[in-house]
């Protein structure tokens, strides 16, 4: 004979039984919303200090206790930057050069532009490079198999497990010695190009080999060539793979300081974080034009996110094949 | 219009052998089935004839050309897929119009011809369209329709009705049919299914592990199979087999297992000689026995009857024969229960024979 409580006990063993909640409802939300709060203040929080400070005269930035929200919104950060006037310091206007008068611009702000072309120009080049050298590289290494396919495989990803900094010496001697590129843009393009097209190889061997085989060989018997059938189908199949791999490598050039500062030297060359960077000097820093730099050099990537991000859906390859 | 011949055709996989050895000939206009159970390496050598893959040994000629090296966009061959393998991002007109685009045609010809097909496959109300937006069996027509529009020479399938439903299925297989007999090119169609390969080929080949168990007409693999394999892989429900010894009778032979004797016709002498004695497999189809027909003329095998299966247009019926249990087709009308005793007639002729350790036939090549 079973008794009741065994019985019900049987009956909990085998269905799920509704637990009594940890917290109450409300408790639970207010945790969850105050866990959001302090997430969202930690990811915003810097953000918000960089731009609230670039639009503040330095004065108004050091003063204590902090300005939260700005008194006084001041744009002579960003005309600094984009219509640098050089003002001559002399005896009588002697407080310009000092930056307790909450005017001082210091006259690398000149460099900002050049500076930001350079990124630019690098930035562009090495996404586009990169897409073009590894949509060859991960399509030939997905989809044909040839004598040595594997050892190309694991060549390419070896290179990914050197850390940067231990090639510096022997890549500025070959910069400097070979081919005598040193403080050229180009010369950060292929450096950057060695980091990022590794990389993106692999993402794109992931991506391509969940594509299905058979629509390639579809192409092939319809009358591709292989680099038709990279044309035709695995760029737009794999287009949200590309967008990827293009913000990635733009991303990874907008944003290298170390073989930035070892291979360039003036403002030729040298990019976005160089100069910033050298806003900080002996004797003085002047935050609120660091800060309007670092806006500067924020939007680029927010507004190429916000463009391609559409493109950043998976979901194509829907409907091609019997799931 | 093209013959494709296989010379010794191998594929390997590092150890695996996919395709051991192949020789075959595929005619002018033909309609060739190359069937087998998966992993048979029929898909491999369809995907070689394609130029997908290469051989790693033997010669493959269309029309006396060797085409080995001949990558598959020079090969002018057409290809329909199990899974369609329609261009995700282009619109229907856009995955028919592909292939001649990239032969650089008129714009207008390619027009005509894709509405032309479009039509035949009916399928014209849907050229907008994305595959997402479509049915199975639209994509399969469309996959068709991509295929049939540049008029190839050798048509290929691979298993292009698997992923249909069964009705579907049956519908797309006479559209085929009428496809091969208006375009007149030569045809190789890999599936796995026996019903596809009876109604459609004009020859079929059977392959197993790589290698080619029989070649010949529906009519040869179905009513003469070479080996136990072919014989079991066609027909539903499948022969039935049972392990005996042969004896001389006379004249004849009779194959004979504790309670069973038959006398079998068609052996081959010599083999049957060389068997006697020995044990050998009788293979016995389900539709090949009669309840009718009794008479002198044939042999009879007594049996009760264990399990009564009813399919609306026949029923199957379990029996023990011979200390194995067999099915047994019967007509629909036929009233019979569980645990009766009947008696069926046998045709000697439509007895099977099969070398119980090689697994080959023991009749003559070519019997009636």
């Amino acid at each position: 004979m079973t008794t009741a409580s065994q019985t019900r006990s049987n009956i909990e063993r085998h269905v799920a039984v509704r637990r009594k909640p940890l917290l109450p409802a409300v408790g639970r939300r207010a945790l969850l919303l105050s866990l959001s709060v302090l997430f969202l203040a930690y990811v915003i929080g810097p953000v918000y200090w960089v731009f609230v400070s670039s639009i503040q005269s330095e004065a108004d930035l050091v003063s204590v206790p902090p300005n939260w929200v700005p008194d006084d919104v001041t744009l002579q950060n960003f005309h600094a930057i984009f219509f640098y006037d050089a003002k001559e310091v002399t005896y009588e206007s002697r407080r310009i050069g000092d930056p307790a008068t909450g005017d001082f611009i210091p006259t690398a702000a000149q460099n900002l532009l050049p500076a930001l072309y350079n990124s630019v120009y690098v930035g562009v080049w090495v996404a586009i490079l990169n897409v073009l050298l590894s949509l060859t590289a991960a399509y030939a290494i997905a989809r044909i198999r040839f004598r040595g396919r594997r050892p190309t495989l694991y060549l390419i990803l070896v290179t990914r497990a050197i850390p940067d900094i231990a090639l510096v010496v022997p890549l500025f001697l070959v910069m400097r010695n070979f081919l005598d590129i040193v403080n050229t843009r180009e010369s950060l393009i292929i450096t950057y190009l060695a980091v990022t097209v590794p990389f993106t190889v692999f993402i794109l061997i992931n991506y391509f080999e969940s594509i299905p085989a058979d629509l390639g060989k579809a192409a092939r018997v319809d009358g591709c060539s292989h680099l038709q059938v990279l044309r035709h189908v695995y760029l737009p199949v794999g287009m949200p793979a590309v967008v990827a791999s293009l913000l990635f490598a733009f991303l990874t050039s907008w944003n290298e300081f170390v073989l930035a500062l070892m291979l360039t030297s003036t403002i030729a060359a040298q990019t976005l974080p160089i100069v910033i960077s050298g806003f900080v000097f002996d004797f003085t820093t002047s935050f609120s034009l660091v800060n309007a730099a670092g806006v500067v050099a924020i939007v680029p990537p927010v507004v190429l996110a916000i463009l391609f991000e559409r493109y950043i859906v998976s979901g194509l390859t829907a409907g091609a094949v019997k799931g | 219009m093209a013959r494709i011949r296989c010379e010794n055709l191998t594929k390997r996989y590092g150890s695996v052998t996919a395709v051991d050895r192949l020789n075959l000939e595929v005619r002018d206009n033909e309609f060739m089935v190359l069937l087998g159970p998966s992993g048979c390496g029929k898909t491999t050598t369809l995907n070689i004839i394609a130029g997908l893959e290469e051989l790693t040994e033997g010669d493959l000629l269309f029309d006396d050309t060797l085409v080995n090296f001949v990558p598959p966009h020079r090969r002018d061959i057409a290809m329909v897929f199990q899974s369609y393998a329609l261009y995700p991002q282009k619109t229907v007109y856009e995955n028919i119009a592909f292939g001649l685009r990239l032969r650089r045609m008129p714009r207008q010809e390619i027009d005509r011809l894709v509405q032309e097909v479009a039509a035949d496959l009916k399928i014209a109300h849907l050229l907008d369209r994305r595959p997402h937006q479509l049915s199975g069996g639209q994509r399969q027509r469309v996959a068709l329709g991509r295929a049939i529009v540049r008029k190839p020479s050798v048509f290929l399938m691979d298993e292009p009705l698997s992923n249909l439903d069964a009705a579907l299925r049956i519908t797309m297989r006479t559209l085929i049919k009428k496809l091969h007999q208006t375009m007149r090119t030569t045809f190789v169609y890999v599936t796995h299914d026996q019903a596809e390969a009876m109604t459609l080929a004009d020859r079929i080949v059977v392959m197993h592990h790589g290698v080619l168990q029989q070649l010949g007409t529906p009519d040869d693999i179905y009513n003469r199979p070479c080996n136990m394999f072919v014989a079991s892989f066609l027909g539903s429900p499948q022969m039935n087999f049972v392990e005996g010894a042969l004896e001389r009778n006379g004249s004849g032979y009779v194959f004979r297992r504790a309670d069973l004797t038959l006398s079998v016709n068609g052996l081959a002498d010599n083999l049957a000689s060389a068997h006697l004695g020995r044990p050998v497999v009788l293979g016995l189809r389900p539709e090949d026995v009669d309840l009718r027909q009794t008479d002198g003329a044939r042999e009879t095998v007594a049996c009760h009857v264990g399990l009564v299966l009813p399919l609306g247009s026949e029923q199957h019926i379990s029996a023990v024969v011979g200390g194995e249990e067999m099915i047994f087709k019967i007509d629909k009308d036929v009233e019979v229960g569980v645990g009766e005793q009947i008696l069926f007639g046998v045709d000697p002729s439509r007895i099977h024979l099969f070398d119980a350790d090689s697994g080959l036939s023991l009749h003559a090549s070519g019997r009636a």
